[in-house]
């Protein structure tokens, strides 16, 4: 009741105002003229009689206004009107409010964007039901200084996660997620064209444990997940809309996986993709055959595990129970699973570990918030030097009883209007740069599941609205509290004509410009270090030709390729049907391409001992097809390459790199030598293990990702000689790479119509992508440098352009009494050259714990800041200097008389 | 100023107008007359007090407010009390029972 009434009061005080002061203005009226009545029966004449009723009244507006102040809502209408007057004052000075707006929009969008980065690898949730109670399960190595977090999160064995299933009370379900044959991409034929569609194998209960139901048909059953029975295939709703165009009867028609027949029986929602550590866009069942379970599998750690706490266990209870559970498994096991522990994280925790962009983050974060202070120090400065020109209006407002408070509120209420202006346009700005971002967000499929995701979200809403409020409440309360400090009196007896400006009156515009070009200094050092780092990688002996070079990833699955001669059957006729076309120089396969990650092999040298297999010596290995080298362009330093006949029935042969060579055979010639090259995780090691390869060549070292340290030993094999399915081809072209893919494509359909292509991209691309997001991680610093060094040239262009504008009748005295053009000139720079070179020296003084900052947050980093530290400062001299000298100039070129008369 | 007037308690304008109007609608300066020759002279309501008062207290519920015709065929806006008003009353009547009652024993205590 109270309530609806408070509402009425309110909506009629702010809606009806028209109405409701007229209906004041009568009443006040008809008191006055009862009044006056009175006064008239009393004897007086009507005119007196009126007068004396208005003053016993005591002034009809300032009743009026009594009357006002005490409704529902007269703060909100004062607020009103305090808004009101700011736009107006805004409208008014269009100039002033499009720099601050702009600069205010600038420093906002930088942050918004980088937010909405955080946002969606921090802050989201996963897409799956209460994921704050979904688990994923991990085996943990206690042993071999297993400090990191990758020690924490291995997978986990079947035998093990079968343990855990059994035995764990602590959840309501557990279940488990496998890449399919230790490849997460499986290939999908028959109808349009094969393509590579991620995927992976889950056990039956994995989506009821995710709580994601289908949207069309069922998922797995219970049982499906056994050898021999599940042959039934679950496809997410994007991939059922692009290759079947969403068709409902897709149900129970059968799709070809890898080569197999399965049976469609659902699909799954699109709003599971949202977390972008879920690539799959197809699932089967997973089911273990009995290897896999067997004692000896539980040192073949490969599944990824999920659990969902039941009601009232937390977190560390489970984690607990799995370590007890582990204990045991490893107290009868320990030949597999000593030291072998459990690990509990939530789906969230274990995507912003795996993710490892934590630092980089913070380092964004806190570039784009010495952005937002050097805006803010921008306006700040702005709104002084505006409200030092309002000081007789304030003055004014004050002399005729407005309160301090109410003053300070007004100024207030503008700055709000400014900031809320300039969040509104920040977040264009934020919408433009993630578009952009979502460009650069491309060295690998889960950066580009990012970029898929990347969206100015709620948090991020909140994130810009907060930052402009603060902003406006800081920086607008500090002139605010200067202006209501004065005394009105003296704002009203100070002359405009003074000739110089008190030194107090701009001490803070002083420190703020200091301030900005400090903080753009550590900035521009920050970035410079990332930059230089970045262009250093690039930079670097490639050891190889990466121009010109097209490369693509091609892999065999099915049962049509089980036979490994059928394998380099194929690759033989693809590389036989690209050296048949004009553009192609020399085409090669590879089993990993340069600047990737490749496999490793044990290696075991003939005539020295072989240790235990854990601390046999490891090298890098490729198999690589006669010409490889010639077609990359990596040097054969000695000896040759493999040839045709290196092939399954001849000598085995092998080809090292000179990091090889130096390691195993210091001060000895490797020509001749044989090594024996084993497999850790192939299944035909202890056969290949047998044979001896001659070392027939020595080439250059080429490094597997860009700003390696050092060269790693690497070992070449013939593929003649061990195929494998998954291969990358490698074409050097006489014409432009890219426009090569569509020939690529027809050449291997020309072999296997059902065969898909992947992952083309030119070797320079290659190279990019290796450098893991550097590049964009030196973009964006750049960017944000360069930004702040422009609003900190604004900010001191600003100030002494205010400044001497300020001192035009001081400087206009001078020249008349003879002070020469260039004494002018040195005396506003000399006022300017105080602040640059304060400001640079603590910028400097700061920066120079930089180097160590970035080197001690990223692993790995070298930081060969010398020249940076050196010449950053001298270029915001540079530019600050030059920001100053225009108005300096200005000064220089007065006309006395006409600085005399100024104003 | 005149001697025997005094300054209106915090709250005891509101309990006067709706004494005042318990009896019968009346316009603003009506309530001020009838206030004054009530007690005597010893209020004297202001405008500047009055109005916001009355305002207030129709914003609250207690009064409402009509257009009529004064004993002189002047327009004026007369005040009533509510059904809430009566209870306020009520309530007020006896809190300030309660506080006069207070006080005065307080004065003879010492």
């Amino acid at each position: 009741m109270r309530i609806l009434l408070c509402i009425s009061n309110l909506w009629r005080n702010l809606f009806r105002r028209v109405q409701l002061e007229q209906q004041l203005d009568d009443e006040v009226r008809s008191y006055v003229d009862l009044l006056a009545e009175e006064k008239i029966r009393t004897g007086m004449s009507a005119q007196t009689a009126h007068r004396e009723a208005v003053m016993e009244l005591g002034g009809m507006e300032q009743v009026k206004e009594e009357v006002r102040g005490i409704r529902a809502g007269s703060q909100i209408e004062i607020l009103m009107q305090d808004f009101r007057y700011g736009l107006r004052m805004l409208a008014k000075n269009p100039g002033f409010t499009a720099v601050a707006v702009l600069t205010l929009a600038l420093g906002i969008g930088v942050n918004s964007t980088i937010f909405s980065v955080i946002s969606t690898m921090v802050l989201r949730k996963p897409p799956v039901h209460d994921p704050d109670r979904l688990m994923m399960l991990f085996s943990r190595n206690a042993g071999a200084g297993g400090t990191g977090d990758d020690a924490n999160r291995s997978p986990v064995s079947p035998p093990d996660f079968v343990d855990w299933r059994a035995q764990a009370a602590s959840f309501t379900g557990i279940a488990a997620a496998s890449s399919f044959e230790n490849d997460s991409h499986v290939t999908l034929s028959g109808g349009s064209e094969p393509e590579r569609v991620p995927s992976a194998q889950v056990s039956a209960n994995y989506f009821e444990v995710l709580g994601v139901s289908p949207i069309l048909g069922r998922g797995f059953l219970p049982g499906e997940d056994q050898v021999g029975r599940g042959q039934v295939v679950l496809l997410r709703a994007d991939l059922w809309k692009r290759r079947f165009g969403a068709d409902p009867g897709v149900l129970g028609r059968t799709v070809k996986v890898n080569g197999e027949v399965y049976t469609a029986i659902g699909v799954m929602p699109d709003s599971f993709r949202q977390l972008w550590m879920f690539p799959e866009q197809l699932w089967t069942p997973l089911a273990f055959a009995p290897a896999q379970l067997a004692p000896a599998a539980r040192a073949q750690r490969s599944l990824s595990v999920f659990g969902r706490l039941k009601p009232g266990v937390s977190e560390t209870q489970a984690r607990s129970e799995l370590e007890t559970i582990s204990q045991r498994i490893a107290a009868s096991n320990p030949e597999s699973n000593k030291d072998w522990g459990a690990n509990v994280l939530t789906l969230q925790e274990y995507a912003i570990q795996e993710s490892n962009a934590a630092t980089a983050l913070a380092f964004l974060m806190a570039a784009v918030g010495f952005v937002l202070l050097i805006a803010c120090a921008n306006l700040a400065n702005l709104l002084l030097a505006r409200n030092a020109n309002r000081q007789r209006e304030f003055a004014v407002r004050a002399a005729l009883g407005a309160g301090r408070l109410r003053l300070a509120r007004q100024l207030l209420s503008e700055c709000l209007l400014l900031a809320l202006l300039g969040g509104g346009m920040g977040l264009l700005f934020a919408a433009w740069g993630l578009h952009l971002l979502r460009a650069a967000f491309n060295w690998n499929e889960w950066s580009v599941m990012i970029a898929e995701q990347l969206s100015i979200d709620g948090n991020v809403l909140l994130f810009t609205f907060g930052v402009s409020a603060a902003t406006a409440i800081i920086f607008g309360l500090a002139p605010a509290f200067q202006i209501s400090r004065r005394d009105p009196n003296a704002g009203l007896k100070e002359s405009s004509r003074s000739t110089t400006t008190g030194r107090e009156h701009h001490r803070l515009q002083d420190l703020l410009v200091i301030a900005q070009l400090a903080l753009s200094l550590i900035l521009l050092v920050g970035a410079g270090i990332f930059a230089e780092s970045f262009i250093e990688e690039m930079r670097a002996r490639p050891g190889m030709n990466p121009h010109n070079l097209l490369t693509a990833s091609i892999s065999l699955a099915g049962t049509a390729y089980k036979d490994p001669s059928r394998q380099s059957a194929f690759f033989q006729s693809v590389l036989r049907q690209l050296a048949g076309l004009p553009e192609v120089q020399s085409a090669a396969v590879t089993s990993d391409l340069p600047y990737t990650f490749p496999g490793y092999a044990h290696i075991a040298l003939e005539g020295r001992p072989v240790p235990k297999t854990e601390k046999q010596a490891q090298s890098a290995y490729f198999a690589v097809s006669p010409g490889y080298l010639a077609a990359t362009g990596i040097p054969l330093h000695e000896g040759r390459e493999f040839t045709l006949a290196d092939n399954a029935g001849s000598v085995p042969v092998a080809i090292v790199n000179e990091a090889f060579a130096q390691k195993f055979f210091p001060n000895e010639n490797p020509l001749g030598r044989h090594v024996r090259i084993s497999h850790p995780e192939s299944a035909e090691s202890e056969a290949a293990a047998a044979k001896w390869s001659e070392i027939i060549g020595v080439a250059g070292n080429v490094d597997e990702l860009v700003g390696q340290q050092a060269p790693r030993p690497q070992i070449f094999e013939p593929f003649l000689q061990r195929p494998d399915g998954s291969m990358s081809v490698i074409i050097r072209l006489r014409t432009e790479p890219g426009a090569f893919a569509a020939s690529l494509r027809r050449a291997v359909l020309k072999v296997d119509k059902d065969q898909p292509v992947t992952n083309i991209r030119t070797m320079d691309r290659v190279l990019l992508d290796s450098a893991q997001g550097d590049d964009a991680m030196a973009g964006l610093m750049g960017a944000f440098a360069i930004i702040a060094l422009m609003m900190a040239a604004v900010g001191i262009y600003g100030l002494i352009g205010y400044l001497v504008g300020r001192r035009t009748h001081e400087l206009g005295v001078r020249m008349a009494l003879g002070a020469r053009r260039r004494e002018v000139l040195t005396l506003v720079l000399r006022q300017s050259m105080g602040m640059v070179l304060a400001g640079v020296g603590i910028g400097f003084l700061v920066s120079l714990t930089m180097p160590r900052l970035v080197t001690a947050s990223f692993q790995g980093f070298h930081a060969h800041s010398g020249w940076i530290l050196a010449g950053t400062p001298l270029a915001v001299i540079l530019v600050a200097t030059a920001s100053s000298y225009l108005p300096a100039r200005k000064a220089s070129n007065l006309d006395p008389m006409a600085a005399l008369r100024h104003e | 100023m005149d001697r025997n007037q005094v300054e209106l308690l915090q709250g005891t304008l509101d309990l006067l107008i709706l004494k005042t109007l318990g009896l019968e609608p009346l316009h603003g300066l009506g309530i001020a007359r009838r206030i004054e020759q009530v007690t005597r002279g010893t209020f004297q309501v202001k405008p500047g007090s009055l109005f916001p008062a009355l305002h207030r207290m129709e914003e609250q519920g207690w009064l409402s407010s009509s257009w009529g015709v004064s004993e002189n065929r002047r327009r004026a806006k007369y005040y009533q009390l509510t059904r809430a008003g009566r209870r306020q009353l009520e309530t007020e009547t006896e809190r300030w029972g309660r506080i006069s009652l207070a006080i005065a024993r307080a004065l003879e205590a010492t």
